[in-house]
C-alpha cells in the first residue's frame, strides 16, 4: 500500500471525531466569538467595545490575573506532590502498580462536583481539619480554611492531580531502564541520578502535565466556585454571572474568549520554552 | 593502574521459588577478561549484576580485590558495567556522557575535560564530542559507552553482551578493539555472552554456565578440547553426540560400540571411564575418512558443503544419526560423493570426551 493511500484511511477513521468536533466544539466556539463582537445586548451593533470594556477595567484585568495565578499555584502544587508519586510508581513492583493505578485515577471517576464538596467538608468552620486541630489544642477557635485562595490551590492540585500524574508515569516508564543503572555504576548517587539523567528525560511528561493541569484548573468552575465562595472572583464564574445573573452575552462571551486566548498564550509559551530545552524533545 | 581481582564465594540467587544462580564460586585474577558463557537464562546476566550489585544475592559474598561489597550499593562499589544497548545519556553529548562520572564525582571541569579527551583519544572518537548518541552508528556508541565507564577508573570491568547489538563485521572490529583496550589498561573485566566463538576468541578464561551453575571454568582450550560436562561439550564448538557402549579392553585400550554401529578405539576415556552406557563427544574434525579396509565406523556420505580449504560432510550413521565431519578439501575425502558408503576413523590425536548417560541431557 502506497503512503498516500494509507494517509487516506487515516483520514476516513479521523472523520466521525471531527465531524464531532465542528459541530460541538469548533462551531459553538464561532458563536462565540460572533456573539462576543457585538456592542449591545441585542446582538444589533457589531463591534469591538465589549473587549474594550474588559481590558479596560482594572478589576476585569484583576480577575484574569487572579486566574492565571490560581492555575500557576495549582500547576505547581500538583508537580511538587505529582512527580514523587509517579517516579514512586514506576518502582513498585507490578502488584502494587494496580492498586496505585487505581488510587491514582480515582479523583477521575469520581464527579468534580463529589470531590469538591469533599473539601468543603474537609475544610469547613467544623470540618475534619479544624475538629482535629481543636482537639489537639493547636487552634483556640476554628481558623478560616474554606473560602480562601489557598484551599481553591489544595483543592484544584488534588481534584487535577492524575492529569498530573498519568503523562509523567508515562514519561517515566518510557525510559530505558538501564539509564539508571548506567548512572549508578558510573558512581552517581540515587538523588544525584534522579537529577541528572531521570528529571531531565521526563521533561516532556512534566510539561504536558503541567499544562494539562493549567488549564484545567483555570477553567474549573465548580471547585473555584465551591471552595473560592463568593468573595473570591475567578473567570468562570465571572462569565456565569455575566451570562446568566445579568443576561449580559456578549460580554459573557468576550469574557470567555479572553480566557481562552490567555490560556492558549500561557500553553504556547510554557510548550515552546520547554521544547527548545536541547535534547530532551528527542529523548 | 594497579589491576585488582574479582572473588565470588558461594553466590546464590533466588527470584520466587527458582534459583537463578546457584553457588557459584568464581576467582577471576587481576588482569584477567573473564568470560560468562551460556545459553538464554543460564543465569549470566544475573551474575554480572550482582557483581554490579544491581541486584542483592541470596546468599554468597563479591569480593572486589580484598574487600567484601556485599553492603556497599552500586555507585560505590567500582564496577563499571557497560550495558548491551549502551544506555548511553540521550540528552548529553558524547563528550558530557564520557565526563558523566567524573562530573557525578565533583571532580574539577579542567580536569574532568582532559579526562573526556583522554578518552575520546582511547575510543578514537575525538571528532564526536559534541554529537549527541542518536547521531552516532551502534560501533559509535559502544566506543562512546565504554569510554564512559572506563574514564571513572572502574576496578572491575563488566561487559553484558557488549557486542549484540552490532552486526558480524563490525562486531569483530570492536571485539578486536575491546581487547585491545582491556589489554592496554590491564583492566580486570568480566564479559557476559551467549556467543560461544566471541567468548573462545576474546576470554582468557571462560565460565561455562548452565541452570545457575558453573559447569566448566578454564581457558578456551581446555573447555573446547577437554570438555568437563555434556552440556559443555554440546554447548561450545560443534560437537556429534553419539551414545554407545565404553569397554575397556586390555589390548587395545578403550572401545566404545556405537549405537549406531562400528567400534572406536579411543586414546583415552576421559572424563569418564566407567565400562557401560556412555554419550561420545566427538567434535567434527575429530573424524577423517578411512580407507574401507581400517577399522572404524560405516556410514552414509549424504551431503557435502565446501568452506574454503575445508568441507563440512554431513553424514548418517547406520541406525540414521546424523554425523559432522570437518575435512580438507583434497584427500581420501574427495573421492566420495553424496550416497556414498564411507568408513570413518578417528584422526590422530583425536581425543573425543566420554560422558556418562544419554545425549539428551545436553
Amino acid at each position: 500500500m502506497s503512503t498516500a493511500q494509507s494517509y487516506l484511511r487515516q483520514w476516513q477513521l479521523m472523520l466521525p471525531l471531527a465531524l464531532f468536533f465542528c459541530v460541538f466544539i469548533f462551531l459553538p466556539l464561532l458563536l462565540l466569538a460572533y456573539i462576543s463582537l457585538h456592542n449591545d445586548m441585542e446582538f444589533k451593533q457589531a463591534g469591538i467595545a465589549q473587549y474594550i470594556k474588559f481590558l479596560g477595567d482594572s478589576f476585569n484585568l484583576g480577575v484574569l490575573g487572579q486566574t492565571l495565578w490560581l492555575a500557576t499555584k495549582t500547576m505547581l502544587l500538583a508537580l511538587l506532590l505529582g512527580y514523587p508519586l509517579a517516579y514512586f510508581f514506576t518502582l513498585a513492583p507490578p502488584r502494587w502498580q494496580r492498586v496505585l493505578i487505581l488510587i491514582i485515577v480515582l479523583p477521575l471517576l469520581t464527579s468534580a462536583v463529589v470531590r469538591t464538596f469533599a473539601w468543603v467538608v474537609i475544610l469547613g468552620r467544623q470540618g475534619i481539619v479544624n475538629s482535629v486541630l481543636l482537639n489537639l489544642a493547636w487552634i483556640e477557635a476554628p481558623i478560616k480554611l474554606l473560602y480562601t485562595p489557598g484551599a481553591v490551590v489544595v483543592a484544584l492540585a488534588q481534584i487535577e492531580m492524575p492529569l498530573m500524574v498519568l503523562p509523567i508515569i508515562n514519561a517515566l516508564s518510557k525510559q530505558n531502564p538501564y539509564l539508571r543503572e548506567a548512572s549508578l555504576s558510573l558512581g552517581a548517587g540515587r538523588w544525584r541520578t534522579l537529577f541528572l539523567v531521570t528529571l531531565p528525560l521526563s521533561l516532556p511528561g512534566v510539561l504536558a502535565g503541567a499544562l494539562l493541569v493549567f488549564a484545567a484548573a483555570a477553567s474549573a468552575f465548580v471547585t473555584q466556585t465551591l471552595v473560592g465562595g463568593g468573595q473570591l472572583m475567578f473567570m468562570p464564574f465571572y462569565i456565569y454571572q455575566q451570562a446568566i445573573q445579568s443576561n449580559n452575552y456578549p460580554f459573557a462571551a468576550a469574557i470567555a474568549m479572553v480566557l481562552l486566548v490567555a490560556v492558549l498564550v500561557v500553553v504556547t509559551l510554557v510548550n515552546f520554552a520547554g521544547r527548545s530545552i536541547k535534547g530532551v524533545a528527542h529523548a | 593502574m594497579q589491576a585488582i581481582g574479582l572473588n565470588l564465594t558461594g553466590i546464590s540467587h533466588r527470584y520466587a521459588s527458582a534459583y537463578a544462580v546457584a553457588d557459584v564460586d568464581l576467582q577471576v585474577r587481576p588482569g584477567e577478561l573473564v568470560a560468562l558463557l551460556g545459553p538464554s537464562g543460564c543465569g549470566k546476566t544475573t551474575l554480572l549484576r550482582i557483581v554490579a550489585g544491581l541486584i542483592r544475592q541470596t546468599e554468597g559474598n563479591v569480593i572486589i580485590g580484598d574487600r567484601i561489597v556485599d553492603s556497599l550499593p552500586t555507585h560505590e562499589r567500582g564496577a563499571g558495567i557497560v550495558f548491551q544497548n549502551y544506555a548511553l545519556f540521550p540528552h548529553m553529548t558524547v563528550a558530557a556522557n564520557i565526563g558523566y562520572g567524573l562530573r557525578a564525582a565533583g571532580v574539577g571541569k579542567a580536569q574532568i575535560s582532559a579526562m573526556v579527551e583522554r578518552m575520546l583519544a582511547l575510543v578514537k572518537l575525538e571528532a564526536m564530542a559534541g554529537r549527541y548518541p542518536r547521531e552516532l552508528s551502534g560501533g559509535q556508541q559502544q566506543r562512546v559507552a565504554l569510554a564512559r565507564t572506563l574514564a571513572v577508573s572502574p576496578k572491575i570491568l563488566l561487559l553484558d553482551e557488549p557486542f549484540g547489538a552490532l552486526d558480524k563485521n563490525l562486531r569483530l572490529d570492536m571485539q578486536i578493539e575491546v581487547k585491545r583496550l582491556q589489554r592496554e589498561l590491564g583492566i580486570t573485566t568480566v564479559m557476559v555472552t551467549h556467543d560461544q566463538e566471541e567468548a573462545l576468541s576474546m576470554a582468557d578464561r571462560i565460565a561455562v554456565m548452565n541452570k545457575g551453575c558453573v559447569e566448566q571454568f578454564g581457558t578456551p582450550e581446555e573447555v573446547y578440547d577437554q570438555p568437563e560436562t555434556l552440556f559443555v561439550a554440546g554447548f561450545v564448538g560443534t560437537s556429534n553426540l553419539l551414545p554407545g557402549t565404553l569397554a575397556t579392553i586390555a589390548a587395545a585400550g578403550p572401545t566404545v560400540a556405537l549405537a549406531g554401529g562400528g567400534t572406536l578405539v579411543l586414546p583415552s576415556a576421559r572424563p569418564c571411564s566407567v565400562p557401560g552406557p556412555v554419550v561420545l563427544s566427538l567434535r567434527p574434525e575429530h573424524l577423517r575418512f578411512a580407507r574401507a579396509d581400517e577399522p572404524g565406523v560405516d556410514a552414509t556420505l549424504q551431503l557435502s558443503l565446501p568452506l574454503g580449504a575445508l568441507t563440512v560432510h554431513e553424514l548418517a550413521l547406520g541406525n540414521g544419526q546424523a554425523v559432522k565431519v570437518i575435512a580438507p578439501r583434497t584427500g581420501e575425502a574427495a573421492r566420495h560423493a553424496p550416497g556414498d558408503q564411507v568408513r570413518l576413523a578417528l584422526t590422530a590425536g583425536a581425543a573425543p570426551a566420554v560422558f556418562l548417560g544419554n545425549p539428551d541431557a545436553a
